[in-house]
């Protein structure tokens, strides 16, 4: 490996990002939407409405009665006010999937435009023409996009956990964020996922000619994630932090399986001919 | 003189469809070595092949004594290619451009950059983004960015496509400094035949994926000259002419005759007997540019 080929195909490729309003916006803006918008707008309205006279909250409250003992449940059992309880259950645990789409996304746009964007520059021979093995040239790819999801989770776990905390005090009196299983969110699962997301893309990046091809592609990874989300709204997954732990493994365990087959099916030849077929 | 290229019976096809076929020759250090041939006759995939970023069907490829396949690296850090577009980032800066190339090459001299940057008169736009440079200026950046390594071995792929003649001057001047002041090898590929006479010290004439001819220039004029047209500025009347120069004569503009002759053993005996009735200013001999030796092996090899 070219630790210094490495390290400077990662900063070029953050600084491609970055530089770049088309690409660098969503990573930006939906973080905003999720983290900052959508809750401060749930913590403002539960100051004015009663959650309990809204309509379609009818398998939520029923998903309350039934929870089984445990930490959520103690939790849940501190709050009177069955407003508290809704809000406390969204904001620390039916938006925890959603927190995933943050660093998921930022590693699907970068890793989309990874090896797609050089050839539409026209810069992958660049890359192919220089002395660098193929492996390290991957893994510079990798590296940028797996930096700026981080980056991503954790400033957005620190931003969500001001919001909440700063906005909801009114409410819950003490700060209610973060629930232990935003830990093994943010430092195993965000991680885990982000990094077979960005596999995924990569080798999707290197077979296909454009960025746009790659990013319809790279749809797919959100998949999951969405699964995850409808799951935790129906009750049927409680994201608890030993589901955290199996989800996390499960993911990295793949993201090992798929290294292994890019480590051993790619090569330089390959890579020159899909930006020409 | 050591062989720095040997290719022999390379063959190589993309998706079935043949791109080199039987391609053998050899470029020996030190060398300017012109590969000449139209568009699409497989030039630039000679390029890849020799730098091992596309491998070969069949045949056998060494560089530097280095098989491709196996050493691909060593190869590449030996060798500096210039391609067709360049091959730089539009967003980033001429400076940033070639720091980035100088950790892939692994540059230790910090100062690099910015001496390339002055040979190459760039330095006072080094922050500059490419994408705002002209086209003569990405070429030079392009050229910088190859010699980042000091190569010994140099691939220039249409070097001087899109500068003004200008600019292709400087270039073909520096590169010919290059060969002579650090013995850099130069492997040059392009179809502007004027560009190639003046610098290449030897050509392979390529069609259709193999080398249909090479040799110097002289070697291939004595191959492919079969009678000589020799120029002659002179005073002398056409009627005036001695009775065995006159089945030789060709044509008249103004007051230059144009005489044909079998070989250059001729010529001195023909101007010899010019000057017997008459003045002779000047002399030379026509059609013996590469641009007509080009012309007359593809006819041949057609």
């Amino acid at each position: 490996m070219n630790r210094k080929a490495v390290l400077a195909i990662a900063k070029k490729d953050i600084t491609s990002i970055t530089s770049s309003v088309q690409l660098f916006l969503p990573i930006i803006v939906v973080p905003l939407i999720i983290l900052i918008l959508v809750p401060g707008g749930l913590l403002i309205a539960a100051r004015y409405v009663d959650v309990t006279e809204t309509t379609n909250m009818g398998p939520i409250l029923k998903l309350l009665d039934n929870l089984p003992a445990g930490n959520l449940k103690t939790a849940l059992d501190s709050f009177t006010d069955i407003n508290q309880k809704m809000l406390f259950l969204f904001l620390n645990y039916f938006f925890a999937p959603l927190f995933l789409l943050i660093p998921l996304m930022a590693a699907s746009i970068v890793s989309a435009n990874s090896f797609a964007g050089e050839k539409e520059r026209r810069t992958l021979e660049s890359l192919l023409f220089a002395p660098v093995d193929i492996f390290s040239l991957f893994l510079g790819k990798v590296l940028a996009a797996f930096a700026l999801s981080m980056v991503m989770a954790v400033v957005g776990f620190i931003l969500y956990g001001l919001v909440v905390n700063g906005l909801g005090y009114a409410i819950f009196h003490r700060l209610i964020f973060p629930e232990p299983n935003w830990w093994v969110l943010i430092f195993f699962v965000a991680p885990s996922f982000s990094f077979l997301a960005i596999l995924f893309n990569v080798i999707v990046s290197a077979k296909v000619k454009g960025f746009q091809e790659a990013n319809q592609m790279s749809v797919f990874v959100i998949l999951p994630v969405l699964a995850l989300v409808i799951s935790q709204i129906t009750g049927a997954l409680l994201i608890s932090s030993k589901v955290l732990w199996v989800i996390g493994i499960v993911t990295l365990l793949l993201s090992v399986f798929v290294l292994r087959q890019i480590v051993k099916h790619f090569d330089r030849n390959k890579l020159f001919e899909s930006q020409i077929f | 003189m050591r062989k720095v290229i040997a290719a022999s019976s390379v063959y190589k096809s993309y998706r079935k469809d043949p791109v080199i076929k039987d391609l053998s020759f050899t470029v020996s250090e030190g060398e300017i070595v012109g590969l000449l041939g139209p568009n699409g006759c497989g030039k630039t995939t000679t390029v890849r092949l020799l730098n091992g970023v596309i491998s070969s069907d069949q045949g056998s490829i060494e560089v530097f004594g280095l098989k491709p396949e196996e050493s691909g690296e060593d190869i590449r850090r030996l060798s500096g290619v210039l391609t067709e577009s360049a091959g730089l980032y539009p967003h980033m800066s001429g400076r940033a451009n070639l720091e980035f190339f100088a950790d892939l090459y692994g540059v230790e001299d910090k100062g690099r950059v910015d001496q390339l940057l002055k040979d190459f008169g760039l330095f006072e736009h080094k922050d500059k983004k490419v994408g705002s440079y002209s086209t003569g200026m990405k070429k030079r950046l392009g050229i910088a960015k190859a010699l980042l390594h000091n190569p010994k071995l140099l691939f220039l792929d249409e070097p001087t496509n899109g500068l003004d003649p200008e600019g292709a001057r400087d270039l073909l001047v520096y590169i010919k400094k290059l060969n002579e002041e650090k013995g850099v090898t130069i492997f040059l590929c392009t179809h502007i035949l004027n560009h190639a006479e003046n610098l290449c010290d030897r050509f392979l004439f390529m069609a259709d994926g193999t080398i249909i001819e090479e040799g110097t220039l002289a070697e291939v004029e004595a191959r492919y000259l079969k009678e000589f047209l020799v120029e002659v500025e002179t005073d002398i009347a056409e009627e005036k002419l001695p009775e065995e120069l006159k089945a030789s004569f060709s044509s008249r503009d103004g007051n230059k005759l144009v005489f044909k002759v079998a070989s250059k053993e001729h010529i001195p005996q023909l101007l010899a007997k010019l000057l017997e009735v008459g003045p002779v200013y000047t002399s030379r001999i026509l059609g013996r540019d590469l641009e007509t030796m080009y012309f007359k092996i593809r006819e041949a090899k057609r």
